[in-house]
């Protein structure tokens, strides 16, 4: 497997508060990623300078060996999606259209959607399990159908990477199950590669391939859901005291003492 | 896989019939209304022939071929210009409210057109279009650069936009008192007339509309994705800066060509769209051309009204932008309740820049002002320009110089702190730093009643002006109260409220400078804050009055720290919400109107002072009251003094020079907001 996203010395400031320092770490093609560590962490904003969203304040970013600062905007679109933190109201766009609006990246401002199109933006909602509600309002969507509406759109720009900002922190946990389930699924399908920000460490360990974990804007752990679920790592990672079982294999639970 | 809900329907959603049937009735009948004087002379086949061939020997023929015909095919020309880019700006800025009035773009067109006039009339020969550009695009970067950094919320871009077009406006009005003899036709003009006498405009117009719009439906799809809110677009690949920046420059272009060959045609920019909306325009496709097509019609039907208007008046001329104006009041007001949750929009984002609150002693900093105050009194009683060059007055001889420098600084410093304690509670209360008297429209509410009287041409002396005035806020606040009830009087639709009043007023004014004649000028007086015509007793009157209020104020310090908590949080604290909002509510509009009295509607003072007296490091309720309506004083006595000193012997009006001083400040200040 090559390096799909390669991080070198990069560093984030605002003012003079640093929220990234001297990060450097690979991420593979084909592998589902979860970003671990708590509130301030500096989780969301490595996932953000890895969207293009915030600009690294030192260091270098590439993606597939070649400089973030070389590639366009639209190119960047075609490999790399991102769903943010807090999507925002939709204003009345149906699941349908605000899954096509996923199109733009390959079609620009004036190309004319064709067949093909369609049918990638067909096989998005079906795989999202949002036959039945496409042609409604996005805004009168529940929660859990919401964010999978979403997800769809990202689906249907057939990126090869997907970068998910808390996806499930305002689902119940029957969705939170269901979308990270989804999201598995998918990047086992087509071969996605995938970094996600969870705070659920044990849904993190059940569902990725490998677990990365910030602390005051440093890389703290990296490793298999073996490695990390280990009382002593998580404590570091948290700074509560913790303690972990396995229940079965590749399936933990862990808790506060 | 998932539990789906069923029974949902699966089908596509249909475009609602109500929208093609009411856009047709609405051509049908501005279409009927408007040729309906010429089916009396004329048979019907020979009015629609009109727009192409005429019959020299039939005087009303011609008439009709170049005067009516040009003038229809011109009012739906603007309209669906205007009606095409209100959409567009809706989009940008993911604001249902934004447009090319509310934005300021007309006011700035207007602006550089006036400023042309005066100071480059070989420019505007050359080329109106340049200098209304200019002026537009001065405008709406004014707006952008002052709501950057509070992060575009829809409530506080259009509340800049207001503070702008009051700021234009104001700036306009003082080269009208310092050059009146070369602007009467721009009074005119700029209230937005559509009367034609040849095909000329028409046909110069069409060209550039058509190119303008055919540009605008390039940009459709990438305005398109920009609905999804800036990082979503940016991760499809969309360059957000680059559209916007690109849109809101074409939206400048045709408000900007419209404005300069026919005047300001306010808000049929904001009522097109906002009226597809309502009818159920769902998608930005659907809204484009609807609003376009309803703007058009709006426009007509406004134009025919304001023809008949001035026939069966005493045959003045009534602007078609008055007409429009009246439509656009009750259009917001439509609009507000459409509105489920005005704190997150659209293309909202949730980064607001945070601001560094910096204490200081409330104690050195009220004494500072206020002694600053005392010197201004003193200087303004005694250093003053006389015939024979500056003097000083001594204090012997100040008794003398009561009557005729006293009451009017005397009033003047209590409109400022009352304007101060207005504005420091309308702040506190919306959670917006744009949030102000001036915008709640209570100022307007008593500008309103000024100007009936003034068109009525009742002679009603100055206590009658007064108590109307008063009438005329209270009418305003109850107004308000009606509209803001059905949302628990929270603060932003209070604003949109006062916005929906505001235009009502500039309506009425409009008609009153379009009329001309002494009644303008006496009305301008008052509007731009004359002081000298107060009376002692008025200001002692005054004077009973604010203290008494200053002791009210001091029981809803608590529940006005409170409040900004949101309605969950205070009503879980014990506080009854509805009700301390009425209480505030009332207390602001009465410090308003007594204000506004004195000083006119126009004033920056009560948007001013609270932002001052936050950057003085006064951040608690109690302290920012106390020296934003300490601010508010200084700053009211200081434009008195200056407006009877500036143009010796002539007098400015002082809240004129309070609104140019004060805008220049804001902007200044606004922009630098939050910057660490």
């Amino acid at each position: 497997m090559s390096a799909f996203f390669e991080v070198s010395s990069l560093g984030v400031h605002i003012g003079d508060a640093a929220i990234l320092n001297d990060i450097n770490i690979e991420f593979r093609e084909g592998e589902v990623t979860a970003l671990l560590g708590h509130n301030g962490s500096g989780k969301s904003t490595l996932l953000k300078v890895l969207a293009r969203q915030t600009p690294p304040s030192s260091g270098n970013t590439s993606l597939l060996g070649s400089s973030f600062r070389t590639t366009g905007a639209r190119e960047f679109a075609r490999t790399v999606g991102y769903l943010p933190q807090h999507p925002p109201g939709t204003d009345g766009l149906t699941v349908r259209e605000l899954v096509a609006l996923g199109r733009y990246p390959w079609r620009g401002p004036l190309g004319r959607y064709n067949s093909e199109d369609h049918q990638f933006i067909d096989q998005a909602i079906h795989d999202t399990g949002l036959d039945h509600f496409q042609h409604r309002s996005v805004d009168t969507l529940s929660g859990g159908e919401r964010q999978r509406a979403w997800i769809a759109m990202l689906l249907a720009q057939q990126t090869r990477c997907l970068l998910l900002d808390e996806p499930i922190s305002a689902l119940d946990v029957k969705h939170q199950v269901e979308t990270l389930r989804l999201v598995h699924r998918l990047a086992e399908e087509r071969e996605l590669t995938v970094i996600v920000v969870l705070h659920d460490v044990d849904l993190a360990a059940r569902f990725c391939d490998r677990l990365v974990a910030l602390k005051g804007g440093r890389l703290i752990a990296d490793g298999s859901p073996r490695d990390i679920m280990d009382s002593g790592t998580l404590e570091s990672i948290y700074g509560v005291p913790m303690g972990v079982m396995e229940r079965a294999p590749d399936q933990w639970v862990s808790y506060v003492h | 896989m998932y539990a789906s809900t069923s029974g949902m329907p699966a089908s596509r959603p249909v475009m609602p019939a109500r929208l093609p049937i009411a856009a047709i009735l609405l051509w049908l009948g501005a279409l009927l209304a408007s040729a309906a004087p010429w089916l009396n002379q004329l048979d019907a086949g020979a009015v629609l022939s009109a727009f192409w061939a005429f019959n020299p020997d039939n005087y009303s023929s011609i008439l009709a071929h170049f005067s009516w015909a040009p003038r229809v095919s011109i009012a739906i020309l603007i309209g669906c210009g205007l009606g095409l880019a209100g959409a567009v700006t809706q989009q940008v800025l993911g604001n249902p409210l934004a447009s090319p009035t509310t934005l300021g773009v007309e006011a700035g067109g207007q602006f550089g057109v006036t400023v042309a006039t005066l100071f480059a009339p070989g420019l505007l020969a050359f080329s109106p279009d340049l200098v209304a550009i200019a002026g537009g695009l001065i405008a709406i970067g004014m707006v952008i650069a002052l709501t950057w950094r509070l992060g575009f919320s829809p409530v506080t871009v259009i509340l800049a936009g207001l503070v702008i077009t009051f700021f234009l406006g104001a700036l306009n009005m003082a080269f009208l008192l310092l050059k009146g003899e070369w602007l009467g036709n721009l009074f005119i003009w700029g209230a937005g007339s559509l009367v034609q006498n040849n095909w000329g405009p028409f046909m110069e117009l069409w060209p550039r509309v058509l190119v303008i719009s055919v540009l605008i439906l390039l940009l459709m799809r990438p305005l398109q994705v920009l609905q999804l809110g800036q990082s979503s677009a940016s991760s499809l690949g969309a360059r957000v800066g680059l559209i916007r920046a690109l849109a809101l420059f074409l939206v400048v272009l045709m408000t900007a060509t419209v404005v300069s060959r026919v005047g300001v045609v306010a808000f049929v920019g904001l009522a097109a769209p906002v009226l597809a909306r309502l009818l159920g325009a769902r998608t930005f496709a659907s809204r484009i051309l609807w609003s376009t097509l309803m703007g058009g019609g709006l426009l007509l039907l406004a134009d025919t009204l304001a023809h008949w208007a001035s026939t069966w008046g005493d045959g003045s001329l009534v602007p078609t932008g008055t007409t429009t104006a009246l439509i656009g009041g009750p259009i917001i007001l439509l609009a507000l309740q459409g509105f489920r949750n005005t704190h997150h929009m659209p293309g909202q984002e949730s980064n607001l820049a945070g601001f560094q609150p910096r204490r200081r002693a409330p104690l050195l900093v009220s004494s500072i002002v206020a002694g600053l105050i005392a010197i201004t009194v003193a200087v303004s009683m005694g250093w003053s320009p006389g015939l024979d060059g500056w003097s000083w007055t001594p204090v012997t001889q100040w008794d003398d110089a009561w009557v005729w420098r006293g009451p009017r600084l005397l009033a003047a410093m209590l409109a400022g702190v009352a304007l101060g304690l207005a504005g420091t509670l309308i702040q506190r209360m919306t959670g917006n730093p744009m949030g102000s008297p001036e915008m709640l429209g209570i100022s307007g509410g008593a500008a309103l009643a000024m100007v009936l009287i003034v068109l009525t041409g009742a002679d009603v002396g100055r206590a009658g002006q007064l108590g109307a005035a008063t009438l005329g806020a209270a009418g305003a606040l109850g107004l308000l109260i009606l509209l803001a009830r059905k949302h628990q009087f929270a603060g932003n639709q209070l604003l949109l409220g006062g916005l929906a009043l505001y235009v009502f007023m500039d309506a009425g004014l409009r008609l009153v400078m379009a009329s001309g004649g002494t009644v303008a000028s006496q009305l301008l007086n008052w509007m731009y804050g004359s002081t000298w015509l107060v009376s002692e007793t008025e200001a002692f009157g005054l004077l009973g009055f604010i203290v008494l209020i200053c002791g009210l104020l001091a029981l809803i310090v608590r529940p006005l720290t409170l409040l900004p908590l949101g309605d969950t949080s205070a009503s879980s604290l014990g506080l009854p919400v509805t009700k301390a909002r009425l209480l505030l509510l009332l207390l602001a509009a009465v410090l308003t109107a007594s204000a506004t009295v004195v000083i006119g509607p126009l004033s920056f003072v009560g948007l001013i002072a609270p932002h001052l007296a936050r950057v003085l490091g006064q951040q608690t309720v109690g302290r920012q009251l106390i020296v934003a309506g300490l601010v508010g004083g200084l700053l009211l006595a200081l434009a008195d003094y200056l407006s009877r000193i500036v143009v010796f012997p002539n007098q400015l009006p002082a809240g004129l020079l309070a609104a140019l001083v004060g805008g220049v400040y804001f902007l200044w200040g606004l922009s630098r907001h939050g910057r660490p």
